[in-house]
């Protein structure tokens, strides 16, 4: 029985006290962007209402050990590309994508749950093959496993989810490892086809996406204006930033998407580069501590799973952290544990539930 | 080949490595916000203040439409409207609960509407627009209205007055048909056009709604300056994008023809509809279907009772009976007989029918409007004196598909694709119509109904529109324009000056006519007018050869010869009256129609006689319309017509 084993007192509480202090600032932020035009504070409410439901599942999470769950991946994984087939086949068109799935008055994605099964069913794969290099069967596999819901997404078509599977790949690679020859081979390819997969697979918008990105001046009214809003924001903010409910350019609307991807811009204009600072030391004492649960993990799946896991807060803070101030362009990549969003803001507090899950059972005797 | 195992310090050493890469990457993260907020902080704060504006719409001035000598028929007047900016309005809420009440009651005592009314028109119009847009509460304030609100606009800071442009139809009803009218857009609007927002006024019918794009113009934009709690500060001037004003319109249509037709069918209190066009291009001088709706009606914010008055009306003002109302041609359709039939050789100029009166075609006996006969017939004395017999024996040479033929090529049976919404194409039966529309089942055409179609009668109907096409085509020899109520679109240029765009003429049918059949036809309708015995000779006006066909349909079958003038209004027959003139040169085209008239040339005709004789009344030494009398003036600007009472 899982209670026997009495982990309950090994739960490290710095880190999901961390956690828990950016979900608490990102409803603050919630707030600050929607007030003015919510009076009613719907999104707000809500949004606290996903992080208490998250927290919770975080929680629950911790008395399952994730052997158990290894030894469910499959079934879980099966269960959530049954859902993607149904959404392609029966799902309904919002804003052009089929990502939603409706029960009862609440709809979800199952393509955020997907992320955490699919890094399950990774890391369980790893639990079982300790080689040094990845062979041709081995990696098929594993991109296998990667790319069956990164193609039932793709199509949805929902590219910026898709490509959010991509820090597993890197995971794949990297820690599963790939002789250097087979490195060389991978970039040629990729070098070949980029200009290639230009041309032919992405759309027009993606394009000008790019060249948007590359010369915000092209469009400074369209798709460059959100970036160029957003670094008015930010550095409007200066060191101290405006104050609580105090900026302009999230309340005012000029900060498109001011309470999801550019919630970061409203954290620049109302806390300034302080609150920056120590937004982004949070973070990065998240992931420092995650990676350190990893080196200690009991096992190599357990290792696995952290940092499948905790690679996809690395992706979502480093691009969406980016494109705030320009650096990277404009993608629908939410802010880990911050940005408004029911389906993400779980799917991260799972992800956080299992990493402390890992670290929970770290000694072999516990 | 070898299997290398990983260990758990080579594994160590990766997770390392990454670690030491995120800590860079968060590291460069800092370093460009730093860069952004600590170095380029004023640059942004500057920014971020002009960004503090909001934006508040000009709306474009809406083009004027004017008659083809540039009479204004449709303007804009200044008008003042209420706004309720909640941005101005949350802080204030915020130290006084009961402010939204206090404000109600206020405004519903100067606006003299009762609160619960105005709060339902609060929480609509609010529910429209985001929060950071003020909304429109009220519109057509009185100047009192508007003196008593500025009085308090230190007390209520959030309600502003705003000067707007409210479309004005200077003469009210008048050509109120082919003006149209606008209204605020609709989503099925909105959905289809991406240059509309909500709130917007645009055409819904007529001129207004075909032409709407160039009317329409491009909103501007004013930007004001706000704090951060919401305190409007002053306007941010060098953002200010002036609107663009819509294209002026010049219609075809001439103001005194317009007038002088309308005036005929008020005074007469007559329903029905009146087409003149110009044979030599299709321009359309007056359209008129009467009795008309005001336009101005549309422009102000519906009341039901406003509602009420329009689509109760029993006269159906909205249609516009010249190109949307559908009745028989009558005997104008022996115009079209009398073409094809020599076109096609079934007759022949000289080709003399006896009418005695009736004559048995097919099996059944049908009469002449004649008990007496007309005798002797050709095609030019059968269409002076209207010759029912001769037209049933040229129907039945020619059969109704060849009848069809010639009907369809005069527009007849299909749209002309005139530039206003709703045309209609009427029906011209064929053999093929009836197989796919049989008549209790049975599919086949009788012959004997193509008897009835020879004289504009039968399941053939027909718009006052199309009517017109076919006689100006007859004028012209044989060319079918398409017609046209707009004759130049001006844009002004940015220098201010005016670009005119000129809306080309169409041919879109023309019918072959040989020489000697085109003269028999003109001579035959020129006797209809001027000769002795002939049906039309109210519109004989001296010094100019008119050219005419009378026509009136039965609206009820009834056996017999019955003088029309003693049944009820609503069952006696619709009149018509087709003409041009003058005969030789034709430049002008008059069609009547008066519903339940009676006779057509009795009272359709005397229309056309007024029209020609002002057209051309320097020749004829006709009078120009008195528009300086003020009383005419003040009828025409009050617009609402005396509405025709069943006689």
């Amino acid at each position: 029985m899982i209670f026997r084993e009495r982990v309950t007192p090994n739960v490290d509480l710095n880190f999901l006290g961390t956690a828990i202090v950016l979900a608490i600032i990102g409803c603050m932020l919630v707030y600050s962007a929607t007030f003015f035009n919510e009076p009613n504070l719907g999104t707000f409410k809500r949004q606290m209402l996903w992080v208490a439901i998250g927290i919770a599942l975080a929680i629950i999470i911790l008395f399952v050990d994730y052997h158990v769950l290894f030894d469910v991946a499959p079934i879980l994984y099966g269960i959530g590309i049954i859902l993607l087939i149904y959404l392609l086949i029966w799902g309904q068109l919002t804003a052009n994508v089929k990502s939603w799935i409706r029960i009862g008055g609440f709809q979800f994605q199952p393509s955020e749950f997907m992320k955490v099964f699919t890094a399950l069913m990774l890391a369980r794969y790893f639990d079982s093959n300790d080689r040094a290099y990845l062979d041709m069967r081995s990696f098929l596999v594993v991109m296998g496993i990667i790319g069956l819901p990164v193609v039932l997404i793709a199509v949805q078509p929902d590219f910026g989810t898709a490509a959010s599977f991509a820090p597993l790949v890197a995971v794949a690679m990297f820690f599963g490892g790939i002789r250097p020859r087979v490195w060389a081979a991978m970039i040629l390819i990729v070098a070949i086809s980029l200009p290639i997969g230009w041309s032919m697979f992405l759309k027009p918008y993606q394009r000008e996406r790019v060249l948007i990105f590359l010369n915000p001046e092209r469009d400074p009214r369209g798709d460059g204006y959100q970036v160029i809003q957003a670094k008015i924001a930010i550095g409007s903010g200066g060191i101290h930033g405006k104050g609580f409910t105090r900026g302009t350019q999230g309340k005012f609307g000029f900060i498109p998407e001011h309470h999801t991807d550019f919630i970061f811009a409203v954290l620049g204009e109302e806390w300034g580069f302080v609150g920056v600072v120590v937004v982004l030391g949070l973070y990065l004492y998240l992931i420092v501590q995650a990676m350190t649960f990893a080196k200690h993990a009991r096992d190599r799946g357990g290792t696995f799973l952290i940092i499948c896991l905790i690679s996809f807060f690395i992706f979502h803070i480093l691009i969406n952290v980016s494109m705030q101030i320009g650096i990277l362009p404009t993608t629908g990549i939410p802010l880990p544990l911050i940005s408004y969003g029911g389906s993400s803001t779980m799917m991260f507090f799972i992800a956080i539930g299992l990493i402390a899950n890992v670290d929970m059972r770290r000694f072999v005797n516990a | 080949m070898r299997v290398y195992r990983d260990d758990q310090k080579f594994l160590q050493f990766r997770i390392n490595a990454v670690l030491w890469g995120i800590v860079a990457a968060f590291v460069f993260l800092a370093g460009s916000f730093w860069f952004v907020q600590g170095v380029q902080a004023e640059k942004y704060r500057g920014l971020s203040e002009a960004n503090a504006l909001r934006e508040i719409e000009i709306p474009a001035k809406r083009g004027l439409i004017m008659d083809r000598n540039g009479k204004i028929l449709a303007d804009n007047q200044p008008a003042y409207s209420l706004q309720i900016d909640r941005v101005v309005m949350k802080p204030l809420l915020k130290a006084d609960k009961q402010r939204r009440q206090r404000l109600e009651a206020f405004l519903s005592l100067v606006l003299e509407i009762p609160q619960q009314e105005l709060t339902a028109r609060w929480d609509k119009e609010a529910a429209k627009l985001p929060a950071t847009q003020p909304f429109t509460i009220a519109e057509d304030l009185s100047m009192a209205q508007v003196a008593k609100i500025q009085a308090q606009s230190i007390a209520f800071p959030e309600v502003h007055v705003m000067p707007v442009q409210r479309r004005n139809y200077a003469y009210g009803t008048m050509a109120a048909h082919v003006l149209g009218f606008i209204g605020e857009v609709g989503d099925k609007e909105l959905a289809q056009n991406e240059a509309l927002e909500q709130g917007d006024l645009i055409g819904k019918r007529g001129v207004e709604l075909m032409y709407d794009q160039y009317l329409r113009g491009k909103d501007g934009a004013e930007f004001w300056e706000y704090d951060a709690d919401g305190r409007r500060l002053s306007e941010y001037v060098p953002a200010r994008q002036n609107p663009i004003p819509g294209d002026n319109i010049y219609l075809t249509l001439d103001f005194e023809l317009q007038r002088r037709a309308e005036q005929y069918f008020i005074e007469n209190e007559m329903v029905g509809a009146a087409v003149v066009l110009d044979p030599r291009n299709g321009e359309v001088l007056a359209m008129v279907s009467s009795p008309a709706f005001n336009p101005n009606v549309y422009s102000k914010r519906f009341t039901p009772e406003t509602w009420k008055t329009i689509t109760s009306n029993p006269f159906k003002i909205e249609l516009n009976r010249a190109i949307q109302g559908l009745y028989s041609p009558g005997s104008v359709f022996k115009i079209v007989m009398a073409m094809a039939g020599l076109s096609e050789g079934a007759v022949g100029p000289e080709t003399d029918f006896g009418c005695g009166g009736s004559g048995v075609f097919f099996g059944r006996r049908f009469r002449c409007w004649k008990k007496e006969g007309h005798g002797s017939v050709d095609v030019e004395r059968a269409l002076k004196v209207s010759c029912d017999i001769y037209f049933y024996q040229t129907g039945a040479r020619l059969g109704v598909d060849k009848i069809k033929e010639y009907a369809n090529r005069l527009t007849f049976g299909e749209i002309s694709h005139i530039d206003l919404d709703g045309e209609r194409s009427g029906l011209v039966p064929s053999t093929k119509w009836r197989a796919e529309h049989p008549v209790k089942g049975d599919p086949k055409w009788y012959p004997a109904e193509t008897i009835s179609v020879s004289i504009g009668q039968g399941p053939l109907i027909v718009t006052p529109l199309q009517v017109a096409n076919m006689t100006a085509a007859v004028a012209n020899g044989g060319k079918v324009f398409q017609p046209h109520v707009v004759r130049y679109v001006d844009r002004v240029q940015r220098d201010g000056s005016y670009k005119r765009f000129r809306v080309p003429s169409r041919v879109i049918h023309e019918v072959e006519l040989s020489p000697s059949a085109l003269r028999a036809v003109r001579q035959g309708l020129w006797d209809v007018v001027n000769a002795q015995g002939g049906t039309g000779g109210n519109a004989r006006v001296p010094g100019l050869d008119v050219a005419g066909k009378t026509g009136s349909v039965q609206v009820i079958a009834y056996s017999g010869w019955i003088k029309a003038t003693s049944l009820p209004f609503k069952f006696r027959d619709h009149a018509w009256f087709a003409s041009f003139a003058p005969a030789n040169n034709p430049q002008m085209v008059v069609v009547v129609f008066v519903e339940h008239g009676g006779a057509g040339g009795a009272d359709a005709a005397p229309l056309a006689k007024l029209l020609f004789e002002s057209r051309f009344r320097d020749k004829v030494g006709g009078t120009r319309l008195d528009l300086s009398n003020p009383e005419t003036l003040e009828q025409i600007k009050e617009g609402e017509l005396p509405l025709p009472t069943t006689r």
